[in-house]
Order: C-alpha cells, then sequence, then structure tokens
C-alpha cells in the first residue's frame, strides 16, 4: 500500500498537479508530520493511524494549513487523507477556514483494526484512491451504557469523569472544528481559571455544544485526552441526533450548508424527535 | 420540612415576550414569584452556555421565551433559538439534567394572559422536579 | 514553503513527555503531540501544549549584556568571554574555592556535565552544585543511604498495574500530570489511592483514603504505618530476611509509635491510620510516590529514610509496580545529579573523595582536581554573603525567586564581587549579575535529558537560537578555552556523550545513535544493554536493603502566639517553578495572571478577610502583599503561598534551615502571621 502512495504522490509533484505533499515521514528513528516538497524526499514518506489530524492541530490559535495558505494562498497542497480528514476539510471550507481548491485529497481507506480502535462509524473517504472501504463500527458499546443510566446515574457519571479534567485544552487543540481565535472555554465569565477542575459542566459543555453539528466523529478530542474522559461518547450521540434533527451529517456534502447556520426555512427541524432521556 | 421554592430564571426576548410579561403585571395576571426575569434583545441572544450556567448557578429551571416564529423583530434570531435549544435539550438529557429543566416557549407582545400560563406551569413543573441535582455537583 | 516536525524532550517537568515542535519556514509555531511516545502517548499538559510560545518571545536574550555604571550595556562576545575569563583567572590564582558555580536542572546532560567538568578541571573548585539542592538532595542522600541508589526505583507506567499507591507529599496531578494519568488508570482498574497531604490537593477526590497530617510529621506517619503493620504481622518476612539488614533497629523505633500516639503528633484519626496501613500492607504491589512534600523539611533525609523502610518492610521493592518513587520536578534535575553538577560526587555519583576514582577522571580530563566537597547551594550564597565566595557562575537557574530567603540571597548576590549570569531571559537573578550571556533554549540545540524515571531521551534542534545566542555547551567551551583549556574541543553534543559514557557506569551505554530511537533507562551499563525499568531485582544496589530506625523531630519553627499560621508553599499546574517560562505565555498567565495565599474559610472569618482581598504575609524572613484566597483545600491554622510570582515572592518568606545531611531548606513549614491592608 505504502509503494502505491509514494508512487502516486511521486507522480502528482512530478506532474505539478501539487506543489507540495503533507503527508507522515520517517526520520531519525521516528515519525513525523512533513511537507515533501522534493520527489527525492517521497522515498521517507509512510503512513500510520498514530498520526492523523496532524494538520489542523492548533495550540497556539492556528493550524498549520490555515497559516501555509496565509503565507502562500497560492500553493497547491496535497493531502494524504483518511475519511476523518476529509471530512474535516470539508466541514472547514464550509465556514471559510480553507481554500478547497488549492487541497488535492490522496483518500486512503482504514483497515477494519484501524476502524475498530477509533470506533469509528465511516472509516474511509468519499473517493479512496488507496485501500478497500470496510464497514465502520456501527455499535459503540460506551454509548449503549451511557444510554442504559437513568438521569441521575447519568450526572454523577459525568461528575466523576469531569473532576479529573486537568484543564490542559488538549481536545479543543486537537479538534479540528475548533478553529475560534477567542475561545470561550479560555474566558473567566464562563469557567473560573485557574481553578482544578474547570466547572462542571461548563468547560466541556462549551464545546460539545459548539462542535455539536460539527463533529466528525475523528475522536481525536478522547485520543488527546491525558484523563481519558469519555468525549468522543457524547459526540457521537449527538452526532445521532443532528442526523435525525436536521438529516445532516458533517462533513459529507461540501454544499449542504450547516444547520446552525441557517433558517428553518432553509433547513427545518424534523418534528419532534423524542430526547435522549 | 418547608416547601420546595424553586429559583427560576427566564431570559426574555425585549420585543415580544418582555412585552408580554409587561402586559401581564398590568393585567394583574397572577403568576408565581419564583421567576427573575433577564432581558435581552433577542432571544437569539440566548447562548446555550447561559442556560447551563444559570442551572450550575442555583436555578432550578430555565426559560427561554422569544416572539413567535415568522414575527422576530430581526428576521430569524429565533429561529436560531429554536435549533440550539432542541440541541441544548439533548445534551443536558446525556448529560443527566432533566432536559425538562429548559423550556422554550413563544410569547408575543400581546400575549400577557398566556405568559402568566407559561411561567405557571413551568413552575409547578419545576416543583415536581424537585431542586436541580446540579447544585450539589459544584465542588 | 517548508514545514517541518521535530521530536523533542519536554522543558517543563520530570515526566519526560515527547511533543514536536512545529517548524514554518525556520519558524516555530506550535506544539504537535508524540502518540508513539511512552509516556505521554498523545497527550500533553497544559504547559507542554504551551512550550513554543516563550521560545519565541521578544523578551529574549539575544546578546551578552556587560554592567557598566549600574546598567547592563550590550557587548559582543569577545568583549564578554575576555572579562569572564580574567576576572575568574585572577579568583583562581587567589583561591579556587572563592568561586561558586551553579549548574542547571533545565540544560541537557551535556551542559551539566561540562559544567562540573569546567568548575573542577579548569576553575580547580568542587564548588558546584544545582537546584535539586533545594528539591531532592533528601532523596539523593536518603535513597543511597537505604538503597544504595538515589533515584525512582520503578518506571512511570508501572504505575498503572499497582494495587495500591501511596502518594505523600506529590500533588501529582498538578505537578506531574502525565503520570498522575496512570495512577488514576490504575484507580479505574480497582487499585487503592492512599494520599497523605495537610491540602485537600486535586487526587484526593479519587482516593480511598485521605490522611491529613499536619505539616512536617511525615516521619510518624510512616512509622504510624510501619507499627500497624508488624502489629498485625502484615511484612513480608521473607524479603526481610533475604534481602534487608538493620531490621531490629526498626523494629525497636518503630514499636513507640502507636496509632493513638501518632494522631497525638500528627492530627490523623487512629482509625484512618490503621485503614490505610493494613490496606497497604495487604496489596500484591503496592508503590510509593512522593516528592517535595516529604523532601523539603530538616528532617528530609529522614522523611525519605522513612519511605524507604516502609517499602522493603511490605517487600515492595525490586519488582513491577512497586518501589519507592521519587517524581523529580524540573526537565533535567535527574540528569544533573546523574552528571555530577553536585559538589561531593562526578558522573554516575562517583565521590570525589575516592583516590582511584579522582585520579581516573584526572586522567581523563588531564588536570588535577580539587579533594574536598564543595559547597551546596544555600551554602554559597551564606558564604557569598559573608564575603568567602566572592564569585559566582550561574547557569539557567533563577535564586531570587527559588532559593528559600530571597531578602538574604539578594544579600549575597549584591556582596558578590563579580557575577556572571548565563539564561534565556533577563531572569530576576540575571538583573543582578555584572555579565550576562544569551542562551539557547531547548527547541534550539541538541542534547539529552533524563527524566524521572531515569529515561535519558534526545532533545532536538528544531530552530536557530535568535540573534547572537548559543548553546549554553558552546558558551561553556568558548569560556574555557578563553581560560586556555584545551580539554574542551567537541564538535558536537553526541561528541560529548560518548566520552560521557566513557567514564560514567551508569550511562556506559548511552550514545546517539541508540537514542535517536528512543529513550534509554539507566543503568544501561554497555552497548549491549536494553536499560533498566525497574532497580533492585535480585539485590539492592549497595548489595541488601538497610533499615533505618528514625525518630520524629519536628520542624525547626513552629506556630507561635507571634506567627500563629503554618506557612507551607508549593506549586501549581499553571506555571512552573520560577515563572520565567510560563509567564511569557498568554493562556496561562490568564489562567492564573498572579499569586495569592490559600487561607481555611474560618481563618479568613476570624481575619474579617473577603476573597480576593490584598493582604500582607509575614514572617521572620520577610513580608509580602498577596490576594487572599478562601477554599477548604487548606486546614485551619495552615496557609499556602504558590512560589512563582516574583511579584508576591513566597521564598521572601520561607526559612533557609537546612537538613543536616542533604543541605535541603525546610520551605513546607515556617511560622507565619496574616494581617488586613489597612486604608
Amino acid at each position: 500500500m505504502i509503494e502505491n502512495i509514494r508512487h502516486l504522490a511521486r507522480k502528482w509533484l512530478e506532474a505539478k498537479e501539487v506543489d507540495a505533499i503533507f503527508g507522515l515521514k520517517e526520520q531519525d528513528g521516528y515519525i513525523a508530520p512533513h511537507l515533501f516538497t522534493d520527489a527525492s524526499e517521497l522515498d521517507n514518506l509512510t503512513i500510520s493511524t498514530e498520526y492523523r489530524l496532524c494538520y489542523t492541530c492548533r495550540p497556539l490559535k492556528e493550524d498549520i494549513l490555515s497559516l501555509m495558505q496565509g503565507k502562500e494562498p497560492d500553493t497547491r497542497i496535497g493531502i494524504v487523507a483518511r475519511g476523518c480528514e476529509e471530512r474535516a476539510l470539508i466541514e472547514l471550507a464550509k465556514r471559510n477556514q480553507l481554500d478547497l481548491d488549492k487541497v488535492k485529497i490522496m483518500g486512503i481507506a482504514c483497515t477494519l483494526e484501524e476502524a475498530k480502535e477509533c470506533k469509528c462509524e465511516k472509516p474511509y473517504p468519499s473517493n479512496p484512491i488507496i485501500g478497500e472501504r470496510v464497514e465502520g463500527v456501527s455499535e459503540d458499546e460506551d454509548v449503549n451504557t451511557l444510554l442504559n443510566k437513568s438521569l441521575p446515574e447519568r450526572l454523577e457519571f459525568w461528575r466523576h469523569e469531569l473532576s479529573k479534567c486537568i484543564k490542559c485544552y488538549g481536545c479543543r487543540n486537537v479538534c479540528p472544528m475548533c478553529f475560534c481565535k477567542d475561545c470561550k472555554m479560555e474566558q473567566e465569565v464562563f469557567c473560573k481559571t485557574g481553578w482544578l477542575p474547570p466547572e462542571i459542566p461548563m468547560f466541556l459543555f462549551i464545546r460539545w455544544y459548539h462542535i455539536s453539528e460539527r463533529c466528525i466523529g475523528c475522536g481525536q478530542c478522547e485520543k488527546a485526552c491525558p484523563v481519558d474522559i469519555p468525549l468522543l461518547t457524547l459526540f457521537k450521540l449527538l452526532r445521532r441526533d443532528v442526523k435525525d434533527l436536521f438529516d445532516y451529517e458533517a462533513g459529507m456534502d461540501a454544499e449542504q450548508e450547516a444547520p446552525l447556520l441557517t433558517t428553518l426555512d432553509e433547513m427545518p427541524i424534523k418534528e419532534e424527535v423524542p430526547s435522549g432521556v | 420540612m418547608a416547601e420546595f421554592e424553586p429559583k427560576i430564571l427566564a431570559f426574555c426576548c425585549n420585543w415580544c415576550s418582555y412585552a408580554g410579561a409587561d402586559l401581564a403585571g398590568v393585567s394583574r395576571f397572577q403568576y408565581p414569584p419564583n421567576i427573575r426575569i433577564i432581558r435581552v434583545m433577542c432571544s437569539g441572544r440566548v447562548e446555550p452556555e447561559f442556560v447551563v450556567k444559570a442551572l450550575s448557578s442555583g436555578a432550578d429551571g430555565v426559560l427561554v421565551l422569544g416572539c413567535h416564529i415568522g414575527d422576530c423583530h430581526y428576521m430569524y434570531g429565533n429561529h436560531r433559538t429554536k435549533k440550539r435549544m432542541a440541541i441544548l435539550e439533548r445534551i443536558l438529557g446525556y448529560l443527566g439534567i432533566d432536559p425538562r429543566r429548559m423550556r422554550l416557549e413563544w410569547v408575543s407582545a400581546a400575549e400577557g394572559a398566556r405568559f402568566a400560563e407559561v411561567v405557571t406551569e413551568f413552575t409547578e413543573q419545576i416543583k415536581s422536579l424537585g431542586p436541580n441535582p446540579l447544585k450539589e455537583v459544584r465542588a | 514553503m517548508e514545514y517541518k516536525n521535530v521530536l523533542t524532550t519536554c522543558p517543563y517537568c520530570g515526566a519526560g513527555c515527547n511533543f514536536y515542535l512545529q517548524v514554518l519556514n525556520g519558524e516555530l509555531v506550535g506544539v504537535l503531540p508524540c502518540k508513539s511516545h511512552t509516556v505521554s502517548q498523545g497527550k500533553l499538559c497544559i504547559k507542554g501544549w504551551n512550550a513554543s510560545e516563550f521560545v519565541t518571545s521578544k523578551e529574549r536574550l539575544t546578546r551578552p549584556l556587560i554592567k557598566q555604571n549600574g546598567s547592563l550595556i550590550e557587548a559582543s562576545w569577545d568583549e564578554a568571554l575576555t572579562t569572564i575569563a580574567k576576572k575568574l583567572k585572577e579568583y583562581k590564582e587567589i583561591d579556587p574555592n572563592s568561586i561558586a558555580v551553579l549548574s542547571s536542572a533545565k540544560c541537557t546532560n551535556e551542559e551539566n556535565y561540562l559544567m562540573m567538568k569546567f568548575a573542577r578541571a579548569v576553575l580547580g573548585t568542587n564548588n558546584v552544585d544545582h537546584c535539586a539542592r533545594l528539591c531532592h538532595a533528601s532523596t539523593v542522600v536518603g535513597l543511597v543511604q537505604s538503597f544504595g541508589s538515589g533515584a525512582m526505583t520503578n518506571s512511570i507506567r508501572e504505575l498503572e498495574n499497582a494495587d495500591c499507591i501511596l502518594i505523600i507529599g506529590s500533588n501529582t496531578a498538578e505537578q506531574h500530570p502525565l503520570i498522575a494519568r496512570y495512577i488514576l488508570r490504575a484507580t479505574e482498574k480497582g487499585a487503592k489511592l492512599i494520599v497523605v497531604d495537610p491540602r485537600a490537593i486535586t487526587l484526593t477526590q479519587f482516593a480511598d483514603y485521605h490522611l491529613r497530617q499536619r505539616p512536617g510529621t511525615d516521619v510518624a506517619v510512616f512509622n504510624g504505618f510501619m507499627n500497624v503493620i508488624l502489629a498485625n504481622g502484615l511484612e513480608d518476612k521473607k524479603f526481610i530476611e533475604e534481602r534487608t539488614e538493620g531490621f531490629e533497629e526498626l523494629k525497636e523505633t518503630v514499636k513507640n509509635y502507636a496509632p493513638e500516639h501518632v494522631e497525638k503528633i500528627t492530627g490523623i484519626p487512629k482509625d484512618k491510620l490503621v485503614a490505610a496501613a493494613m490496606t497497604f500492607a495487604k496489596a500484591e504491589c503496592a508503590s510509593i510516590v512522593y516528592s517535595m512534600g516529604i523532601t523539603q523539611h530538616t528532617t528530609g533525609v529522614d522523611n525519605v529514610s522513612s519511605s524507604a523502610n516502609l517499602a522493603m518492610l511490605t517487600g515492595n521493592v525490586g519488582k513491577p509496580s512497586t518501589g519507592v518513587n521519587p517524581l523529580r520536578g524540573q526537565n533535567n534535575v535527574q540528569g544533573a545529579c546523574d552528571l555530577g553538577a553536585l559538589p561531593n560526587v562526578y558522573s554516575g555519583y562517583q565521590s570525589v573523595t575516592d583516590e582511584k576514582i579522582r585520579a581516573k577522571f584526572e586522567n581523563a580530563w588531564k588536570a588535577k582536581l580539587p579533594e574536598n566537597p564543595g559547597l551546596t547551594v544555600v551554602e554559597m550564597m551564606n558564604e557569598a554573603a559573608n564575603g568567602n565566595v566572592k564569585a559566582m557562575y550561574i547557569m539557567g537557574e533563577n535564586p531570587m525567586i527559588s532559593d528559600p530567603d530571597i531578602n538574604h540571597v539578594r544579600e549575597g548576590l549584591e556582596t558578590l564581587e563579580f557575577l556572571v549570569v548565563q539564561d534565556i531571559f533577563l531572569s530576576e537573578t540575571a538583573q543582578l549579575a555584572d555579565v550576562v550571556l544569551p542562551a539557547a533554549s531547548y527547541a534550539e540545540k541538541e542534547g539529552t535529558f533524563t527524566s524521572t524515571e531515569r529515561s535519558v531521551q534526545m532533545v532536538r534542534k528544531a530552530t536557530e537560537p535568535p540573534g547572537e545566542s548559543k548553546a549554553d555547551w558552546e558558551i561553556i567551551c568558548d569560556l574555557a578555552k578563553a581560560i586556555s583549556s584545551k580539554e574542551f574541543e567537541y564538535k558536537s553534543p553526541a561528541e560529548i556523550m560518548d566520552e560521557i559514557a566513557s567514564l560514567t557506569p551508569i550511562y556506559g551505554g548511552m550514545s546517539y545513535e541508540r537514542l535517536q530511537r528512543g529513550g534509554l533507562q539507566w543503568p544501561c551499563p554497555s552497548k549491549e544493554h536494553p536499560g533498566t525499568p525497574y532497580l533492585h531485582k535480585e539485590k539492592f544496589s549497595r548489595g541488601k536493603g538497610k533499615f533505618f530506625g528514625i525518630e520524629f523531630k519536628e520542624p525547626v519553627e513552629l506556630p507561635d502566639e507571634e506567627y500563629p499560621f503554618i506557612l507551607t508553599t508549593g506549586r501549581i499546574m499553571f506555571h512552573f517553578h520560577t515563572g520565567t517560562m510560563t509567564r511569557k505565555t498568554d493562556l496561562l498567565n490568564k489562567e492564573v495572571p498572579t499569586g495569592y495565599v490559600e487561607i481555611a474559610p474560618k481563618d479568613a472569618e476570624k481575619l474579617g478577610l473577603a476573597d480576593g482581598e490584598l493582604v500582607s504575609v509575614q514572617t521572620r524572613r520577610g513580608k509580602i502583599e498577596t490576594k487572599a484566597l478562601i477554599t477548604k483545600r487548606v486546614s485551619e491554622g495552615l496557609i499556602f503561598i504558590p512560589f512563582h510570582f516574583a511579584e508576591c515572592a513566597a521564598n521572601v518568606l520561607t526559612n533557609p534551615a537546612l537538613d543536616p545531611k542533604a543541605k535541603i531548606p525546610e520551605y513546607k513549614v515556617c511560622a507565619a502571621k496574616i494581617e488586613k491592608i489597612k486604608g
């Protein structure tokens, strides 16, 4: 598989279909995200599920892809992208965070093991050039466990989980859909600053609500959490709700407008879907 | 043990529901005193975080009152509110907070009686739900 | 357009997380977590996430500075180095021991090695020390006397599989968040957690037992535990017989610490003590985790040896998920100690007084080496104040905020005739210097750091240092050459590591070739050795583990009528040590913009204080003004001040009383009073 990817990447660079390729490089005994500008470097191009969505990671207010497009708007970048990565790019472009015209996607489908590890529902991009599509994970144990709890049990569950939070902002930093330069989570008025654990449930509620309709189900938030808070579980439930309420799935259709950015006339709520009580 | 008197916070939009509340007062329609009103220019101003903050800060119930669909002074503000509250309701449920502690209603400037009715009914509902368990969660 | 990621080790705490530094067109733009790293596994704490911001701060030192007429003026490297070389040569001629050197727990292993080589071979003095003196000196002395080796016995990840974890004197969730991760995972798996801490720290929410002891009574707590264990016959008799010595002495001492007596000393209810002790003893694999809370006392060595006693009594040493685990604070304080930046040992803890060892180093370094151990940090400041130490060379340390009794430190540093400070920012200490040398940060040089679990990891260069600043190892070599030494010709840090490996048995198998592929835990004596996850497997480093019968002693300064509160100091999640790096980071400043004093609600009520009110806190050393933070985290009679904030520096107040063996100050206990600020 890796040979096919390298071959295709080389073709794209040499035919000047793109100016650079964003992928993973093997260097000095470790793997790291890299921008390949020369075909000769491509011998070290590799893939690994461990490093996904590196280009939308945002510790200091702006992710690398936006920075690159900001500095050199005419550079065309080829991205070796999995299903979740493609959905992230589409959803970000919808919100004017990226110029999708300058991005060419080399879609890779994930294997069954990789899909299971991420609990992914759609482990493939729209047009996988490399790899075979596999069935995603439809039943999530954690989601079912939460739904089977009563309201007081759920409150106790989240009280326990959220009191572990150490306010690293990791979930926000890795989330491809979190791009606000002035983040609400940092504001004193919502959550007292410098205090651990941060206000329960407000701190994480802010993200759960804001990302609800844009969540692409990549699970990076949960993977970045040092104290293993089951963030993805709630997002999966919200993705389901957004689908039921608005017939909308983040990242699937570049033309479809997002529900919370539209009026009821443009995208109505489907009547009386029961809430998850 | 004294009867539980809930604290209810209501966000009322300036053009419709706040005027409706005013009318209820002027017309002497009775409603329970548990409610505290915060006036916003449009129900679309109400961020879901406000509701959660209210519930975390001691409110037992939160009402969000706006104009009827099609009557919003800012055209589509209440469209946003409706969609947001739909999602908020679900998150509250998943977190273990009874979504019935939050309610979205449309009350026009002429509906003084309706305002009193909505508040009365909501207060009864919250009384039956009991004190907000989120109060215990706050360290 | 050029974009690359460079894998490096975090410059903050001793957990040793790795992350990528993102470099776009030669400029540092951020950090990416590294999923494949054994400890951090793709996660970071808030400091690690923002570890690239201070590197690109506009306040970085870019040129050498020389003091003229009371102000620091920019100068060239030539001028600066010539000035320093001339002065140091003068002092060396008269008396090498009038010079003192502070090496850096933030600098790389190679740099620490060179610094101590410089002090010994070029300046001719053993007066070399660093901030480990202020934090884990008790560990280095205590564990050496009990086990023979003064480092964390097990590895961080092993904590996840322990059946019982005893945390004493460590606010792990705030100080070592990625280590607390494994402790939390252990509790989710059913492990029992015992937290012994006077404050209700974050982890107490998840603890089965929270024992709130009076500060400074840790020996009594440990002896109480052991008394209960022996009374119930739960000691590991086989282990004691085969692997230890001195048990009778321990038994004699410990029999006087029945739970009722311990309750009188510590304030811990006796039933709780008994229950916690039994839980610890009954666990299959029990691990002790500790940090400053027990080391920073005049009885620091006693406290550490007591923890070793408890571990040996229950057979919890020498197997996975057990052991005595000191959590080292700085990113490379373990390395700085390992590489001999200490007044009494060379690299690898080889004694300076041992003739054969000294001969080995004299041979390798081609210089006559001083025979007697040198001064420790606090002693250096005392000697500076009374004029015996006339010159100091400080690298990457900020004693003006980190040492106890800052007013006395200022006096010492100002009395010095000549002070050189080498740093990345113009710290409070650098402001007092005669010459300031601009150094490169961790992102701008190559080297290695050793984490608290003895793991030596690569630090890789991601960008060029700003302006004319240079890597510390280059500066030391240049300075050595300026003082006409020929033994400092190194083309790269890799060469320095090769020299280290040749002289240091525990680092014998270290080389950049091996380290590029991943961290190696010492002891690693040869090139084929895979490194050592846990120590003392078949035998202790000293042969048999030694029990010590340790009696409880009170801290030196207890509260009285005039100063009724116990003041304890410590750290918080959002800032790090003297704040030189974290206070240049936006998000961290937003979270906690300035210092405060934690005070219990009842005490605040008695004094009539409101939350956030400015108060003055005073001890016999000095006075500061800071905000009151009313919280139940501290018990009545106790107040807590984090030491990161220069404008309300906790160390103005702390007591420089030292542990007699380790010479570590008693930061954790002194007597204070609080007053409302009138007007």
